[in-house]
């Protein structure tokens, strides 16, 4: 197989082929999608699935709504003929410290300003949205009810699907193993099945964004970090929002087919590409679980697994180009919610690469912000 | 072989069968156990020392064919549904399989189903002779088999096999025409075709649609089923509750 492309994307999750139907959407031809096993394998078929607009900077407030308000039409934007499973149940997010009680009601301020409906609630208040919570737990709470979850599988396939129906070509069970790069830019992509000539290559790979970045002689600075999850029995519904604790340090949230799903972070995770389970998650997390939520206890576990994060300093995506080589985009570090943020970086990355005003100013989380000591923090993550 | 299908080959078989002469003697245990795993339940139910100790866990089990009375003690209490009772001198031609039996609903007493072999594949026709409700849920059903198939038949189906709404993955409700469909979709792994219907993401974790699923996947594609993709085996092995973990509780 030896072919040419106008563009190659490597990484075919969320973020790969939302960038692909976004650049096919405005007329660019030869697309391919390069993806090592099939699609959603990575980090989004293992994500938490939570959909919020809940964030403590302006930027993510912006990327997220813009991202909500795509997926409320997705299924019809995208033609997709099964459904993403949307379920805005909203998202109770709670504080467990003062500071972050403080913060929070700064954050809420912030939102409803952007024209996010969030509201903040005392512990009382909160318990009357999720009655099987341990209120004493925590001091208060903010809540918004077009937050949500969503199904990853579905959600790829409905943008993979639109986007073969312009015309992109996907490659799954490829592996790139190499990127060929010419007087300071990129001229091709090597893989395990055959060569693809290209002047564009978006870097989309999620955990293995590195890789790909030393491939293509750049240092790329992210890091894999493992993170868990576990799934519990389905039951009755019991349980509309995602329950999230930013120092409690867990997120847990029933799907709409009854199971719940939770996490949490844990900093002695394995830093490399392992993505086996480990007990002490199991154990952490139950403890975690049962301590905020007692009645939970008498669920069922039937299944674990373990992801990746693709962190950065600031925890914050990095969009755009790179300085050093010409016709290399990133599109990677999202550090836990590229899910979520999937349809804003489809748009924008589409537009920085044809070129235009991005609808959304991202020229902040570009590569060169690390050099420049300009990082852009944000709090509210697990 | 066995770990990739989970089906025995002839010589797994062999290994098992009790001698002919003991088999037309009357019933006798079958104890189709093919995998060292820590276990041994079937030892600590025998009443007649037929089954002998486990010098380790792990051994599988060791029959005395002189001692089996074939009560079916073993049968019920055995996990992996590996062991069953064979009696071929039931009638001239005929022979009786026990068969354990966890799903629902049960068949009726004189009906008459499919005998499936151990790929699940029909082979005959059978009658229920009897049907034991037991209190660990693990029943008891009898068939009538022709005596050549009681090595042979190892489960059954009260509907025809080849039904498109024959349910694959009983957790998720999952038929073998949605199976079809997605792989005539184009899906061609066991995974992807679990993340889109679900199937196999219930409480048994697919242990009985992965297989029927990459059967189907290879029926398709042509492949063999021991070049294809083996699913991913997910933690816990068996659905257990936060509050154990958590501690302070056990098991029941």
């Amino acid at each position: 197989m030896n072919k040419a492309a106008e563009v190659v994307i490597i990484g075919g999750g969320i973020s790969g082929c939302s960038i692909a139907y976004n650049l096919a959407k405005k007329g660019v031809k030869d697309i391919i999608v390069v993806e090592k096993s099939f699609l959603a394998s990575g980090s989004t078929g293992r994500c938490g699935a939570g959909i919020r607009m809940q964030w403590g900077t302006e930027q993510n407030c912006r990327l997220s709504k813009l991202s909500v308000e795509f997926f409320e039409n997705a299924n019809e934007e995208l033609g997709y003929d099964r459904d993403i499973e949307f379920n805005q149940g909203g998202y109770l997010i709670v504080a467990g410290t003062e500071e972050e009680n403080e913060q929070f009601k700064k954050n809420v301020e912030l939102q409803n300003k952007l024209g996010i409906p969030s509201v903040y609630l005392t512990p009382k208040e909160a318990k009357e949205i999720i009655p099987h919570m341990d209120e004493t737990k925590i001091l208060g709470a903010t809540f918004c009810e077009k937050d949500g979850h969503l199904n990853p599988f579905h959600t790829t396939e409905a943008y993979a699907k639109a986007a073969k129906r312009l015309g992109v070509e996907f490659l799954t069970f490829t592996e790139v193993t190499g990127i060929d790069t010419k007087c300071g830019r990129v001229i091709g992509v090597r893989t395990n099945k055959g060569y693809i000539s290209t002047p564009i290559v978006v870097n989309a790979a999620g955990g293995y964004a590195k890789r790909i970045g030393e491939m293509a002689g750049i240092d790329i600075p992210v890091y894999a970090q493992r993170h868990q999850i576990l799934v519990t029995e389905p039951v009755e519904p019991m349980q509309k929002p995602m329950y999230m604790g930013f120092s409690l340090n867990i997120y847990i949230q029933q799907t709409p087919h009854g199971s719940f799903i939770m996490g949490r972070g844990d900093d002695s995770e394995p830093t490399d590409l392992r993505i086996t389970s480990s007990w002490q998650f199991l154990e952490e997390m139950a403890k975690t679980c049962c301590e905020l939520l007692p009645p939970l206890r008498n669920l069922n576990i039937v299944r674990q697994w373990a992801g990746l994060y693709t962190m950065t300093e600031d925890a914050q995506p990095i969009y755009g180009a790179v300085e050093e080589l010409e016709g290399f985009y990133l599109a990677v570090g999202f550090s836990g919610h590229g899910f979520m943020l999937a349809p804003a970086t489809g748009l924008l990355m589409a537009e920085t690469i044809l070129g235009e005003e991005t609808t959304i100013d991202i020229s902040n989380l570009d590569i060169g912000r690390f050099k420049r000591n300009e990082l852009v923090f944000e709090s509210s993550v697990v | 072989m066995l770990i990739k299908t989970g089906v025995p080959d002839i010589e797994d078989i062999m290994e098992i069968t009790p001698p002919k002469r003991r088999r037309e003697k009357g019933p006798v245990a079958v104890i189709e156990c093919f995998q060292r795993i820590p276990c041994n339940p079937c030892y600590t139910a025998c009443r007649f020392g037929a089954i002998k100790e486990f010098e380790d866990i792990n051994d599988r089990p060791k029959i005395d064919y002189d001692k089996c009375t074939g009560c079916g003690l073993c049968l019920t209490v055995c996990p992996g549904l590996a062991i069953f009772i064979v009696d071929e001198s039931y009638s001239e031609k005929e022979a009786l399989v026990k068969i354990p039996y966890e799903f629902l609903p049960l068949p009726e007493e004189g009906s008459f189903v499919i005998g499936l072999n151990r790929e699940g594949k029909p082979v005959c026709r059978a009658q229920v002779k009897k049907v034991q409700k037991m209190k660990n849920k693990t029943n008891i059903v009898t068939l009538v088999v022709p005596k050549e198939r009681s090595m042979d038949v190892r489960s059954f189906s009260m509907k025809d096999y080849d039904d498109e709404n024959t349910i694959i993955c009983r957790c998720e409700g999952i038929t073998l025409g949605e199976v079809r469909k997605l792989i005539q979709e184009g899906y061609r792994t066991v995974d992807e075709i679990k993340r889109i219907s679900r199937a196999g993401m219930g409480p048994c974790q697919g242990r009985t649609c992965r297989q029927l699923i990459m059967q189907e996947i290879a029926k398709f594609t042509g492949q063999k089923m021991e070049d294809m993709l083996m699913p991913t085996f997910r933690p816990p092995t068996k659905p257990i509750k936060l509050g154990i973990i958590a501690g302070g509780e056990s098991d029941e």
